[in-house]
């Protein structure tokens, strides 16, 4: 297996090529332009297109309309870009297309800056747009999942027809390691639905558009179903000295790595401490999550906004157990020594 | 807004029916130099960044018109040159990429005593925002627009621009772009602009005098400036830009539209000069005047507006 060292956001595009994903629409933005850079470099090697679009709205529309023609299309951008494109994410859900969305976060709100941040949870795991939907949501840690798992977000936009988005930082975007990269997908699946080619899909109308009542209702049932078999197949998740923990910490991208160094170093003091990583973020480990809450003493979250993730682990707590959380925003990040002082802090606290 | 301080009541009060204010009247300060202007922030601007002559300019066009810094606000987008209004000692915008020029006119709106400068780039306005500026020039807004244009995406170093020629390499086109630009002076010569013209970064003499007279100008001015980017645009730097730009002919008329987008077309050269100017009726005028009285509103009982379906 070929190994090569490069930067996350470059193995976004070798992923999404492996994938048999060959168009690409994006508009620059610090810090993910490189993976449009990277797709207008390599997507006319592989006989695929790159086209810097005018906006992010027009990159997202302009995937709105190749993925209803049936090929593996995806955009990138960061924070502010992915706002723009909420529009066109509710109407490709709407609409039932797959596509891909990489999100590589940095600060916010408004202009922020173009520093690593994880504050895009809200309006990429809950939903930014309008409408009852939900986004597929990956959360890669390393160069090679940036890879592995946007090869897995194009599997799981098609095989529940949903916007697939892999959300990632300014750190995992950025950073450089060895990937090693996996088979091509050699075998793409086929799209009846799609507007063409061919005389049998002449009557097909990709559409989001339902004026009766009963019919939206049924068709948002429709889009519900499908997530409901989605959550019971696809939750992704990684343990980490979790069998005989006490304490749990939950962190997803950089910061579970950090999250991982501090675990190991609160066990050199004896706490009896584990990680829980979620791997997808929809549809989240809600389940494991209860099952643990039944046992360890407490959770810690920890993620670089002001927190946003740990509203999901709460509910899935429900009140059963103390849920802290420590978050760094603007760029910071907490070191694995503030991390193993808020794990210390969760000896001895419990309900009341 | 909890800040609703003095200069809000001001620019709210007296200021419709009062048009003895701003660029077009006598100003409040007396004896302002361009150096007055200046915030003290260190530009981020890499040297040789044509942007630094506009700044320049900007601050030797307010000093010639003396408007008073009370009055004015510098609204910018997102880029290199959407950085200029911290460099004003000002009320300054830092807005979102592309959305310069619908700010600005909301600011204007509202607020018509000031002199409103709106500032970006070559992508802010052409591409992202493409979309606003046919509307502000139809509505003939009267706001002094100030496209920055380097042919390239500076802030994220190094894309193509919608003013990148056929054939331009950038990191987002490896091997060259297969796009058209679009051309900004045809585009505002066809929406509607009421002043439209073209300077260049380092022929301040002639810069100064058309922002002078933009600002001065009641209606949407636009002023396409060239200004090199020396660090991603080598292509388009001084010498090419010293090759290419060229006085306006002499006998060209100023009212004449045809003309005006005739050497607006043409591909050899960059006319730089004033290219048309038309006096249509401005819009918060015509707001005015089309029975909107706001300078007098007449008396309303606001209760009983309220109730009158309870």
């Amino acid at each position: 297996m070929a190994r090569e060292l490069l930067k996350g956001n470059e193995a976004v595009v070798k992923g999404a090529i492996l994938a048999g994903c060959r168009a690409y629409y994006g508009y620059p933005i610090t810090p993910a332009s490189e993976i449009a850079e990277a797709a207008a470099r390599w997507m006319p090697k592989v006989g695929g297109v790159f086209l810097q679009a005018e906006s992010e709205i027009g990159a997202i529309n302009m995937v709105y309309g190749a993925a209803a023609s049936g090929v593996r299309v995806m955009t990138a951008s960061s924070s502010p870009g992915i706002s723009l494109k909420q529009e066109g994410l509710s109407y490709c859900a709407g609409a039932e297309l797959p596509l891909v969305l990489v999100d590589v976060m940095r600060g916010g709100p408004g202009l922020g800056n173009i520093a690593p941040e994880q504050a895009d949870y809200f309006q990429v795991v809950k939903g930014g747009g309008h409408g009852s939907y939900r986004l597929i949501v990956v959360a890669p840690n390393s160069v090679q999942e940036m890879c592995d798992l946007t090869m897995l977000a194009f599997e799981l936009a098609d095989t529940y027809r949903n916007p697939a988005c892999v959300l990632t930082d300014g750190y995992i975007g950025q950073m450089m390691e060895p990937c090693s990269f996996p088979t091509p997908v050699t075998v793409l699946p086929n799209k009846p639905w799609a507007v063409g080619p061919g005389a049998e899909r002449r009557d097909n109308l990709v559409s989001s558009i339902f004026l009766e009542s009963d019919a939206l209702e049924g068709h948002i049932h429709h889009m519900f179903r499908k997530y409901a078999e989605c959550e019971k197949r696809e939750v992704r998740y990684e343990e980490y000295k979790l069998d005989d923990a006490e304490h749990v910490v939950i962190g997803y991208g950089i910061v579970s790595r950090l999250l991982k160094s501090a675990v190991d170093m609160a066990r050199a003091q004896g706490v009896k401490v584990g990680l829980l990583r979620p791997i997808t973020l929809w549809p989240f480990p809600t389940e494991r999550i209860r099952a643990l809450a039944e046992k360890v003493e407490n959770f810690l979250v920890a993620e670089l906004s002001m927190g946003q993730m740990v509203e999901d682990v709460r509910l899935a707590v429900d009140g059963r157990r103390p849920v802290s959380f420590h978050g760094r925003v603007g760029g910071n990040v907490p070191t694995p020594d503030d991390l193993v002082q808020e794990i210390l802090k969760l000896q001895g606290v419990t309900h009341g | 807004m909890s800040d609703n301080n003095s200069k809000t009541t001001a620019a709210q009060g007296p200021a419709y029916g009062d048009e003895g204010v701003g660029a077009d009247g006598p100003g409040c300060a007396v004896g302002l130099k361009a150096a007055d202007y200046k915030s003290g922030k260190r530009p981020v601007w890499c040297a040789g960044c044509g942007d630094y002559g506009v700044l320049n300019s900007i601050f030797n066009a307010l000093a010639e018109l003396q408007v008073d810094p009370d009055n004015l606000a510098v609204i910018s987008g997102i880029g290199c040159s959407s950085r200029l209004p911290g460099y004003i000692k000002t009320y300054g915008f830092h807005g979102a990429h592309g959305r310069a020029v619908p700010v600005a006119c909301g600011v204007k709106v509202a607020n018509p005593a000031l002199t409103v400068l709106t500032v970006g780039g070559d992508g802010d306005g052409f591409s992202i925002g493409g979309g606003h500026v046919s509307h502000a020039c139809r509505r003939n807004i009267d706001i002094t627009y100030i496209v920055m244009d380097n042919e390239i995406y500076g802030l994220t170093k190094g894309q193509i621009s919608p003013t990148s020629p056929v054939g331009a390499r950038a990191k987002s086109n490896p091997y060259g772009t297969v796009e058209s630009p679009v051309n900004p002076m045809l585009l505002v010569l066809a929406y509607g602009g009421t002043f439209v013209a073209r300077g260049y970064a380092s022929q301040p003499k002639q810069l100064v005098q058309l922002l002078a007279d933009g600002m001065r100008h009641k209606g949407l001015s636009f002023i396409h400036v060239l200004s090199p980017c020396v660090t991603f645009n080598k292509a388009a730097g001084y010498d090419f830009f010293k090759e290419r730009v060229q006085d306006m002919p002499a006998d060209h008329k100023t009212d004449d539209l045809m003309g005006a987008m005739r050497l607006a077309a043409d591909e050899s050269r960059f006319y730089t000069g004033l290219f048309y100017k038309s006096d249509r009726p401005e819009y918060t005028e015509g707001l005015r005047r089309s029975g909107r009285k706001l300078e007098a509103p007449p008396p309303v009982d606001i209760e009983a507006m309220i109730h009158q379906f309870s």
